[in-house]
């Protein structure tokens, strides 16, 4: 039985393939099932009511403060998504077109900095630059500049947004570097041999030819950052709550673990649909290239 | 003949490497001309100080009379077929061929389009306009190369190595076409090549470059048959060494040479030297000749053993040791009715001829 398993090619080609599967489906398709199972419950006290309903969905639907959190969601996470991408853009290209070649990785090493620290450690660090009593604000009124701390950048959206787009900054520079970095640049030559200058073949080769990273930058970042709850949590303030709090609370702070499961099934559709269109309009954009 | 593009005294280091050194060069309107070399000679270095892609260190790039100091390659009349071709793979044949023609806001988009179409079917390529550029053969994007660089009416078309990519066949089709595109548009051709053959059928005037220097400029005739010193020598086309003894210099040139005794030739044949001494004369694999059973000849005969053959099917190359010469003869002949193929060791008479003497540096 063996024997025959690992003698047709079929049967290798599964047994390759399954240590990987066997993880894949224990860690996301098992807890995915789960949550979604859930969702179809109700919370009675300690126990689970396990029959069938779509009372959760309801509930999301009719109060306006889950339908009002995702809006803020999806606003902070596209924000994020557009500054990181925008910042990282300029940043992958320094690197890939005026960093000598053997200086490259050293960059990419230095860029990756921001990650040999906690997640917690840098949102705090935040904190330390951006409080009340921070570095932006002792620094503005100690030269006289402002009398009182500013307010709009702490425990708000604004604060959450600038955390985020520092902590996945690196996620965005690397795809954009790999594809600047495919580039041939003899098209580059070509297109100023064509008659173009720097600025237009910047605009007519080098960024078409980048959008396949961009959209790979655009896609990392906007995903994870929809689900992330520590940002909020800690920079947001009561004003910066997002869809990630709710759905944690939910199933700690209120014990009501199937509408925390209803709450992110719908972030999850909602995500999936964005990122859906993206990459469809981008297809669609960049038909006909390899 | 007006000079188009004038280099004076062009100098190029790269940090301590001299890439160019002292070139002078003067490539005339409408000519096809090639820049010969070996690899690393510094011919892609020139045709890129030519484009703008490169400045030079000192000297003078003129195209047209003015000088190009400090014009940046998307402001000079030239275009250029880059070795890899460089198509863009974002846009379709016909996008990529209108691709320098975003400037010329005379046209409307359907006479782009009419340009767009002509140049595609003057180089054969009709009705292809629509593919996408990443789904072409090697042929077929040197194709759209041409016609991008074309319908831009250059003054000046530099191509760097543009059959290299291609096998035989394709080389050679590509080499009849481009010289008959050459002569349809008019446009000075500058072609960058390492393959002596293409550099021969194709140009009107040749450089041969070696290590940043020009060695030799002269149409492909003169090349062949009196080139100025022995490294222009060696590296077109087969050629025999003798030393040799110049002996009197006058109207013409008495020299005793080794293995073939005194003799005299003309002052054309000696393109440099013109002094009396030791010296280095070369005689061409086609202008000796063996002499099989039952020929007869009026030209110089000379005892020889054959050292090696190479059997190439129309030709067959003999290596033939003559008296007192170290390094035996390179004979190439013509296989014939008649002619047995030779074995090694067979005695044989060489047939000589002083005319096909050239006298090197
Ligand atoms: N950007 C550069 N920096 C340093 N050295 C260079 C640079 N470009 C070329 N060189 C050097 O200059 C010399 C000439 O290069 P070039 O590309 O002109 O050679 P080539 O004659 O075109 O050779 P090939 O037939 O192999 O293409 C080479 O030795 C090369 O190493
Ligand atoms: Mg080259």
């Amino acid at each position: 039985m063996w024997q025959k398993i690992t003698s047709s090619e079929k049967g290798r080609g599964i047994l390759l393939i399954s240590p990987p599967f066997i993880y894949a489906l224990v860690l996301m398709a098992f807890p995915l099932a789960a949550i979604f199972l859930f969702s179809f419950w109700t919370q009675d006290f300690m126990d689970v009511d396990t029959t069938f309903t779509l009372n959760n969905y309801r509930e999301i639907v009719e109060k306006p403060i889950y339908g009002a959190l995702l809006q803020r969601s999806l606003y902070v996470s596209a924000c994020v998504t557009l500054v990181t991408v925008l910042l990282a853009f300029p940043v992958a290209y320094f690197v890939s077109f005026h960093v000598r070649p053997e200086r490259k990785s050293l960059w990419l090493f230095l860029i990756t900095i921001p990650f040999w620290t906690s997640y917690l450690i840098r949102v705090f660090l935040w904190k330390v630059i951006l409080g009340f009593n921070g570095v932006i604000n002792t620094g503005l009124i100690n030269i006289g500049l402002i009398d009182e701390p500013l307010t709009f950048i702490l425990y708000n959206v604004n604060a959450v947004i600038i955390t985020l787009a520092h902590a996945f900054a690196p996620f965005a520079i690397l795809p954009i570097f790999v594809a600047l970095e495919k580039i041939d640049r003899s098209l580059l030559e070509a297109s100023q041999d064509l008659g173009e200058s720097k600025f237009m073949t910047f605009f007519r080769v080098t960024l078409p030819l980048a959008m396949p990273g961009v959209v790979a930058a655009v896609l990392i970042v906007f995903i994870p950052t929809i689900g992330d709850y520590v940002t909020p949590e800690l920079m947001g303030g009561a004003g910066g709550k997002l869809i990630a709090n709710m759905i944690q609370t939910q199933f700690l702070a209120l014990n009501n673990a199937p509408l925390g499961a209803a709450l992110a099934i719908v972030a999850m559709v909602c995500v999936t649909a964005i990122s859906l269109v993206f990459v469809l309009l981008n297809r669609r954009w960049l038909k006909g290239r390899s | 003949m007006t000079a188009l593009i004038t280099l004076e005294g062009v100098n190029k280091h790269y940090g301590d490497y001299h890439a160019l050194r002292d070139i002078d060069l003067t490539i005339n309107e409408g000519e096809f001309f090639s820049l010969l070399g070996p690899s690393g000679c510094g011919k892609t270095t020139l045709l890129r100080t030519i484009a703008g892609f490169e400045s030079v260190s000192s000297g003078l790039v003129a195209i047209g009379g003015k000088d190009m100091a400090g014009v940046p390659a998307n402001l000079r009349p030239t275009n250029m077929v880059f070795q890899s071709y460089a198509i863009f793979p974002h846009l379709t044949v016909a996008e990529n061929v209108a691709f320098g023609l975003r400037k010329r806001g005379d046209l409307n988009k359907a006479a782009k389009q009419t340009l767009v179409e002509d140049a595609l079917d003057m180089v054969g390529l009709d009705g292809y306009g629509k593919r996408a550029a990443h789904a072409l053969s090697g042929g077929q994007r040197q194709r759209v190369a041409l016609a991008r660089a074309l319908i831009l009416k250059p003054k000046v078309l530099l191509l760097d190595e543009p059959l290299s990519a291609l096998d035989k066949k394709m080389r050679e089709q590509m080499q009849v076409e481009l010289m008959r595109l050459q002569r349809h548009v008019g446009i000075t051709f500058i072609l960058v090549t390492h393959d002596q053959e293409e550099a021969l059928v194709m140009s009107d005037r040749i450089a041969v470059m070696f290590e940043g220097r020009i060695g030799q400029l002269a149409d492909a005739e003169t090349l062949y048959r009196r080139p100025r010193n022995r490294q222009v020598a060696e590296f077109i086309g087969k050629m025999n060494f003798l030393h040799a003894d110049v002996q009197a210099v006058r109207d013409a040139i008495d020299l005793e040479v080794q293995g073939l005794g005194r003799l005299q030739i003309t002052a054309e044949q000696s393109p440099e030297l013109r002094d009396t001494g030791p010296a280095v004369v070369g005689i061409r694999p086609e202008t000796l000749g063996i002499l099989f059973d039952g020929e007869t000849t009026d030209r110089k005969l000379v005892d020889g053993v054959v050292d090696e053959v190479v059997y190439y099917g129309d030709m067959t190359y003999y290596d033939v040791r003559i008296q007192g010469v170290e390094a035996p003869l390179n004979i190439a002949m013509k296989n014939m009715i008649g002619r047995p193929v030779l074995d090694v060791g067979a005695a044989t008479k060489v047939i000589w001829d002083e005319r096909a003497l050239v006298l090197l540096k």
